[in-house]
């Protein structure tokens, strides 16, 4: 690999580990796109750098918000039983189903999720008011309503956990995504959390942040072995995210939660966008 | 009684307040170490004058590079220790939950630990 290039695909992934920190994400459904399309990286190569760089976003953003109370680790540890069986499944199916219908789905999923965040504003009223609905036995159960600190307006909120089996079913779709594909999964995670189980933006942002380093992990080390690491890019990947993260997850803390909401739903319509288009030009090489 | 059960409350709330803290210095170190020794690894390449490297070594064959300073092992050393914090953390996360006694949440940490494990050892 050029030095050129190296270069290059550090400041991408600065760019998708300030990206990825703010949102909740991995920046493997940018990075992987880029390194194919960009820097002519074979696939697979792409997908364990995207889950490397995704693992690197992970624990320096993770790290921040759970120190200051953001994450909520039951319902991450909850959550994660699903996407690691899910990834682990994922990277074994591997190439096993044809692209078409990864992208189909991939893309229609994304642009469900879009609308729905569009649609529900979420306000410091709206947060207020989760914390007196009634919870599910389940939840109760399993402990997973918690509490946050909004760096935004200084307030303590809390919140309930709804739907809780429902939001295990889709993380564990979010791992099978996480392992075929080589992203985070946090795409899928985030709205999920936010609006099937009503936690609020920044908490279900930590919390998904704190998730996908373990989905990813799952994962890696099968392409590790595989010998699909490369090393060079691999550095770049970790040491341009390891910067970006520093910023967005200072971001994210002083953010207004409407502008974060904004800007996830946003990157999911252009992803959405993206990958449907992928299915009418297939000329496009990945 | 009252006066026990809540020192017992404030003893659990600064035992998490601790594994939080805990758990943030072990994410953090895993990256700044990662980056450490990814760094190390370019200063080998601008000193050996060897290319940077493009085929990662497997961590059963790491000791002779790692021992005579190859770039390829300090790379794929720095890789490899950034795989492995989720891994620490999620084993963090499982002392916590054994501590507080909270069984539901020990199975699910022990069931998510195990398929890393897994991933790791016998499909890896």
């Amino acid at each position: 690999m050029s030095i050129a290039v190296l270069l290059i695909l550090a400041i991408a992934a600065f760019l998708a580990g300030l990206g990825g920190s703010y949102l909740g994400v991995g920046g493997g459904v940018f990075l992987i796109p880029f390194m194919t399309l960009a820097l002519s990286v074979n696939i697979k190569v792409a997908i364990a750098t995207s889950l490397i760089g995704v693992i690197a976003t992970s624990s320096g953003a993770a790290s921040v918000y759970v120190r200051d109370h953001l994450t909520n680790l039951r319902l991450a540890m909850f959550l994660e039983v699903a996407t690691t069986l899910g990834a682990i499944a994922g990277a074994l199916v591997g190439l096993g189903a044809p692209d078409f219908y990864l992208y189909l789905v991939f893309g229609v999923v994304v642009l469900y999720a879009a609308t729905t965040m569009v649609r529900v504003r979420e306000t410091a009223k709206e947060r207020a008011y989760r914390g007196g609905g009634k919870e599910s036995p389940f939840t109760k159960r399993l402990k997973l309503s918690s509490v946050y600190f909004d760096q935004e307006d200084q307030g303590v909120y809390r919140y309930r956990v709804e739907r809780p089996v429902t939001g295990f079913g889709v993380s564990a779709a979010a791992g099978l995504f996480s392992g075929l594909l080589g992203v985070g999964g946090g795409f899928i995670k985030v709205p999920a959390m936010n609006v099937l189980m009503r936690v609020p933006m920044k908490a279900a942002v930590a919390t998904s942040n704190f998730m996908i380093g373990v989905t990813a992990a799952a994962s890696a080390f099968l392409y590790y072995s595989r010998g699909l690491v490369d090393p060079g890019l691999a550095a770049m990947v970790i040491i341009g995210v390891f910067s970006g993260t520093y910023l967005g997850a200072r971001l994210l803390e002083h953010a207004k939660s409407s502008n974060v909401r904004f800007a996830f739903a946003l990157f999911l319509v252009i992803l959405g966008t993206a990958m449907l288009a992928r299915l009418f030009f297939p000329g496009v090489p990945l | 009684m009252q006066q026990r059960a809540s020192n017992l409350r404030r003893a659990v709330v600064a035992e998490v307040e601790d594994m939080n803290r805990l758990i943030y210095h072990v994410l953090r170190a895993g990256v700044v170490v990662s980056v450490a020794i990814l760094l190390f690894g370019f200063v080998l390449v601008a000193f050996t004058g060897r290319p940077i490297p493009e085929q990662s070594i497997s961590p059963r064959a790491l000791g002779r590079p790692l021992f005579t300073f190859t770039p390829e092992g300090y790379f794929s050393l720095g890789v490899l220790i950034l795989i492995f914090t989720p891994v620490v953390r999620v084993f963090l996360s499982l002392v916590s939950f054994v501590r507080e006694r909270d069984r539901q949440y020990v199975l699910m940490t022990a069931i998510v630990f195990a398929n890393l494990l897994v991933s790791l050892f016998l499909l890896a």
